[in-house]
């Protein structure tokens, strides 16, 4: 079903849940893994993502459709993602319970990533940048979405968002160079 | 030296980074958990014994906080102040003073110092030390601790 014939058959009360079913159905992996993706474990995934879709069924009505579904879509996520970040920050405000190490361990800990070396110290890497900029990282990286569409989706004016990615593709770089220790000497 | 690692070359998992996948069928059941969270009851708010219409509601709010700005003020006011205050100024001052220094409570130089000036002369009838009375008393506190009698 294609957004327009989505947003028509939400606004008609006896159409409603069908239209939001197929709504969810279409775009919950999308956000699932841009959820999981920064806060990179899955009940936490699953939690925000289903707070997501409810907002948007809460919001939906008031959709002015001057940006696209998914984009509106993504900065609701966006906007569950950062909030749940921070909020987790703030609990843990004694240095010895640091988030990033937490997630850091989480991902380390995936049995999917086992065995992959360079991975986990590129994921460990990713997970070392600020919340926002991680997130500018994953959108450009991993999703491949436009610039332009970035900026609609986080707020932030494309050129800060090109230099964003631009320093956090160069500290990834770093810290994975790093990370790979030093050469062996020859005898 | 380190080979540089560069993410152009580095082979890119998309759309999503090596992760383990979420559990079987949970893309299937998602959508009727959603529904069934948007579908629930939303809570209600605490009800009324009595159906009040929203003007009263508001008059009622009004007051209360009116109410209680104008008690805070009164409070804080002279004619406000607790009977106990008006009843510690009826105690003559020799009393205050042996109650002050019968052990049973401590004050330290700071609450000296916070003293009032007109209270400088309470003791002026009844206690009359010599200059040599006063500097033996004051050599005798100890100098480790601010707490005095």
């Amino acid at each position: 079903m294609e957004d327009p014939e989505i947003l028509a058959k939400f606004r008609d009360p006896a159409s409603r849940n069908l239209a939001f079913n197929q709504l969810v159905r279409k775009y919950q992996q999308k956000v699932y893994w841009h959820v999981r993706k920064m806060v990179v474990d899955h009940a936490d995934a699953d939690d925000l993502t289903q707070d997501v879709f409810v907002k948007v069924f809460q919001h939906l009505g008031n959709f002015r459709q001057d940006a696209q579904l998914f984009t509106w879509i993504y900065r609701i996520a966006t906007n569950e993602c950062l909030s749940f970040l921070q909020s987790k920050r703030r609990r843990f405000f004694l240095p010895l319970n640091d988030v990033s190490a937490e997630l850091a361990a989480k991902i380390e800990a995936d049995p999917a990533i086992a065995g992959d070396e360079i991975e986990l110290r590129l994921q460990k890497a990713i997970l070392r940048l600020p919340d926002k900029q991680r997130l500018v990282f994953h959108l450009r990286y991993y999703d491949e979405m436009p610039y332009e569409q970035m900026a609609e989706v986080t707020g932030t004016s494309v050129g800060a968002l090109k230099a964003s990615y631009h320093h956090a593709a160069r500290k990834i770089e770093e810290y994975v160079t790093k990370a790979d220790g030093p050469a062996p000497t020859p005898p | 030296m380190n080979t540089p690692f560069r993410l152009a070359k580095h082979p890119r998992r998309r759309p999503q980074p090596l992760m383990s996948s979420p559990p079987a069928g949970y893309f299937e059941q998602l959508p009727t958990r959603v529904m069934a969270r948007v579908a629930a009851p939303p809570r209600r708010p605490l009800a009324w014994r009595w159906p009040v219409p929203a003007a009263v509601r508001t008059a009622l709010a009004s007051t209360l906080v009116l109410g209680t700005f104008a008690a805070s003020l009164w409070l804080g006011s002279p004619q406000g102040r607790p009977a106990a205050a008006a009843g510690l100024d009826a105690v003559p001052p020799p009393q205050l003073v042996e109650y002050l220094t019968s052990g049973e409570t401590h004050f330290d130089v700071q609450d000296l110092a916070d003293l009032p000036t007109r209270h400088l002369g309470l003791t002026g009838h009844y206690l009359t030390p010599s200059t040599s009375e006063l500097t033996a008393a004051l050599d005798a506190q100890p100098t480790d601790e601010a707490e005095l009698l």
